[in-house]
């Protein structure tokens, strides 16, 4: 009697949740499961048809069904196979990284982050004790000289650049986390300054502020466009430029430049951005309540005390689940618009190697549409997919270990 | 009993949504198929009273497409039956991929030359030769850039509809004779005038939205006139580390520094900058020529070097072929490319017809534009129908964005350039 009941309990909620797990089922696991199926293959232009015998094939392509054979087109090219190397597409993409000399840069430069690590390990264990005999700061200075030495003393440098020169998806790689590095901490600087400053009691205008504030938020939307005119104000006949000229300067060309193309691009993505952490900043300020800054205020704390000791530790649950969205969003990792609106991935620096600010989404663009292969676009996004999985698992474990000041 | 009506519900949601998906496929389809449907009936083309839908998909724009469709609207009139149905879709790579194999495609394609090998590779276009278009037709029909440039591998896949390709466009008030190069493939010349016009009027002479780089299709005048034959040619053979290409970009540096050239223009740029009268010339295609005329600049036209002559085609799917109406599409693309209907295009649109009759017309003529970009289409080189083609944009690109930046020097960016398109097409093959 229990077993029956029990069997149409799970017969109720699979027909209630049904609905939806199909809707995933077709429209998110199969793409993903057909994308990384093509991923091994050749498909491209020019093997664009399936060959409906291979059994995973015939299984997985949507042309190779019944209910669309009847149209199913030949063409003049050959249809797509299996990759002999079957992770041709992926190693292709990796270039030399997963050879000896590329995996060796890699240690080498990994080593240099040792005393660091060790520092941090030494400072936890110390910092529960009430008398330390070398302050946190001098244990943080002697592993930085220790690491920079190590950096020297291997020729860090170089084997740094074999590190890039192996792959050029590891460049890209290396240049986005560089561009996600230093964006969110602008995110949180303007976005906190502003939140603090909008949430002053009684200041005059506070309304027109909010609102003026936010319009960037909405131009992000559309943030193409509007990237094309952050272009124009730095083209060599745009805004700046003019102004110059009125100085009598002459005009400096910012966009061939890849350190300007970058700082144009940050700018950009900076004005975007700073909106949404100013508004969810301003909100997690406005539940932190008033007597815990009373109580401060007559313990004698000043107000650089107040905001480390009392706002930042209470904004954290707030704030870290956001920076981590912030950069593995499109305003992060997957940055495209802005940047290509800027100038395509920035000043060339030669054919087959990527443009001084192409990152990892321009990079993709650029390899896939200059040759339509289906197939390294599948081993791109399974690639990108990964990492972004690991990041995200790191950092669920990060917000974890991260407790507010009530718990 | 409440419980049960819920499940049930729940079941009749959970099967509708199964036959909806398993059902046509436009439900499912992608936003960006455009709203293409299907002929009524699959009666044989020559009974040409029963009523027939044909669907367009072009990419013809704006203020183009009213006297295009005023042709095609005179040919429902003459033809009661027929139906022309046209549509402009977004992404039309993609949307022929999702719509051809589900018979939901369009009967014509309007499009360009160099789409033609991909689209064949891929099955959604048919050849003509099966459905009596002859070579000979072709030849005695339309000029012989345009026939060269619908024939692939031996087999006429399109007629072509117009041609174009880009020219020095110049202001005539700033730029008098003294100043206008006379030898379309004499380059020292251009480069004297142009240092010439600084000295005298300290702006550029010209503008060419291809010399900063990542534009490999407005840049080619200047490799072709130097003596490149193609960046790629149909067998997959890469001819940009040549002697020749070397030369060309030893000339582009050198009329960067003796004519004062801007050194970041794109195509807004230097549009404004010609429309503004801060350059002489605008090295540009038929298509800017609507905001000159709207800008009230007094322009001129001049071939310069050997451009790309892009060729304007129509294809049939093979949707078309499939559901019989094959013979009616051909003849309302014949009727299109005659050379009536042309002649009424090209007075319109300002563009280059590539039927010969309709080139030699006194009125079409008479077209301000037509001399010098005809000139320029005369001397020019086809774009290639081959998919190769589509491996040369980004290397030369970026090849000539180094060089001009000053990042490498021409002959390595020109040799990465050659490895990078052998790379892309080995991995084509």
């Amino acid at each position: 009697m229990a077993q029956v009941r029990g069997w149409r309990k799970v017969l109720t909620v699979l027909a209630f949740i049904s609905p939806t797990l199909i809707g995933i089922l077709i429209f998110s696991i199969y793409p993903i499961l057909f994308n990384t199926y093509i991923s091994f293959t050749n498909r491209n232009q020019f093997h664009p048809n399936p060959d409906c015998a291979v059994g995973l094939t015939g299984l997985l392509e949507p042309t190779c069904w019944a209910v669309f054979k009847k149209h199913a087109v030949t063409g003049l090219g050959t249809p797509f196979r299996l990759q002999t190397p079957l992770f041709g597409n992926y190693a292709s993409l990796m270039g030399t990284f997963f050879t000896a000399p590329a995996l060796l840069s890699v240690l080498k430069v990994a080593v240099c982050f040792i005393p660091l690590i060790v520092a941090g390990f030494i400072n936890r264990r110390y910092s529960r004790e009430l008398e330390r005999p070398i302050s946190a700061g001098t244990v943080n200075l002697i592993a930085v000289i220790l690491g920079a030495i190590i950096f020297f003393g291997l020729s860090g440098l170089s084997a740094f650049n074999s590190i890039l020169a192996s792959s050029d998806f590891f460049t890209v790689f290396l240049r986005t986390i560089l561009f996600v590095v230093v964006c969110i901490p602008l995110f949180f600087i303007f976005g906190m300054g502003l939140a603090l400053l909008l949430n002053v009691k009684d200041l005059p205008g506070k309304t027109f502020f909010r609102v003026v504030l936010i319009v960037p938020w909405a131009a992000s939307n559309v943030s193409i466009m509007m990237s094309l005119v952050f272009r124009f104000f730095f083209s060599e006949t745009g805004t700046l430029n003019q102004l110059l000229h009125i100085l009598n300067v002459q005009p400096v060309i910012f966009l061939n430049s890849s350190l300007w193309t970058f700082f144009i691009i940050v700018l950009a993505n900076v004005w975007y951005s700073y909106p949404f952490f100013m508004v969810t900043i301003l909100g997690a300020l406005q539940s932190i309540p008033a007597e815990l800054y009373e109580a401060a205020e007559v313990d004698g704390a000043n107000w650089g005390q107040k905001l480390t000791r009392i706002t930042m530790p209470l904004l954290r649950p707030a704030v870290v689940p956001l920076i981590v969205l912030s950069a593995i969003g499109a305003g992060g990792f997957q940055m495209f618009g802005t940047a290509w609106a800027i100038n395509q991935g920035g000043p060339s620096q030669g054919a087959g190697v990527p443009g001084g600010t192409d990152l990892v989404m321009t990079y993709a663009y650029k390899q896939v549409f200059q040759t339509n292969a289906y197939g390294r676009m599948g081993a791109f996004a399974v690639i990108i997919f990964i990492m972004l999985f690991i990041a995200t698992i790191a950092s669920l474990r990060v917000s974890r270990v991260t407790k507010g000041a009530y718990e | 009993m409440k419980k049960s009506i819920f499940v049930v519900f729940s079941l009749i949601i959970t099967a509708t949504m199964l036959l909806t998906a398993c059902g046509a496929s436009p439900t499912t389809a992608p936003a960006t198929v455009a709203p293409a449907t299907e002929a009524p009936t699959a009666v044989p083309p020559t009974a040409t009273t029963a009523p027939v839908k044909i669907t367009i998909w072009h990419q013809w724009d704006g203020a183009y497409l009213d006297a295009i469709t005023k042709v095609f609207n005179q040919y429902m009139t003459d033809h009661p039956n027929v139906t022309i149905d046209l549509s402009k879709p977004n992404d039309v790579t993609a949307s022929l991929k999702v719509a051809i194999p589900a018979g939901q495609g369009p009967d014509i394609l309007a499009w360009t030359n160099d789409q033609i090998g991909s689209n064949a590779i891929a099955g959604n276009i048919v050849p003509l030769d099966d459905q009596g278009i002859t070579q000979d037709f072709l030849t005695s029909t339309y000029e012989p850039a345009a026939v060269n440039g619908v024939v692939w591998q031996g087999k006429i896949w399109a007629l072509p509809e117009s041609q174009e390709a880009i020219a020095l466009v110049y202001n005539k008030d700033l730029v008098t004779a003294d100043y206008l190069p006379t030898d379309p493939m004499n380059f020292t010349d251009l480069t004297a005038k142009a240092e010439k016009f600084y000295a005298d009027k300290h702006i550029p002479l010209l503008c060419n939205q291809g010399f900063k780089g990542g534009d490999a299709y407005h840049i080619a005048p200047v490799f072709f006139g130097f003596g490149v034959k193609q960046y790629v040619d149909d067998q997959g053979n890469v001819t940009v580390n040549t002697p020749e290409a070397l030369n060309a970009m030893t000339w582009l540096l050198d009329i960067k520094t003796k004519g004062h050239l801007l050194q970041d223009a794109d195509d807004a740029a230097c549009r404004t900058a010609f429309e503004s009268g801060k350059v002489g010339m605008d090295w540009t295609g038929p298509w800017a020529i609507a905001d000159f005329d709207k800008a009230n600049v007094n322009y001129g036209i001049v071939p310069m070097g050997k451009p790309f002559v892009g060729i304007k085609a129509l294809m049939l799917t093979k949707n078309a072929v499939d559901r019989g109406n094959a013979a009616v599409a051909l003849d309302i693309i014949k009727y299109y490319t005659n050379a009536q209907n042309e002649i009424a295009v090209a007075l319109a649109n300002k563009t280059i017809p590539a039927n010969s009759a309709a080139l030699k017309d006194p009125g079409v003529q008479a077209l301000s534009t037509l001399a010098g970009f005809g000139a320029s289409a005369n001397l020019g080189v086809p774009m290639a129908n081959t998919p190769y083609a589509n491996a040369q944009w980004g290397p030369v690109g970026d090849a000539v964005g180094a060089i001009w930046s000053g990042k490498q020097k021409p002959a390595d960016a020109l040799a990465a350039a050659q490895k990078a398109i052998e790379d892309a097409v080995a991995q084509m093959k």
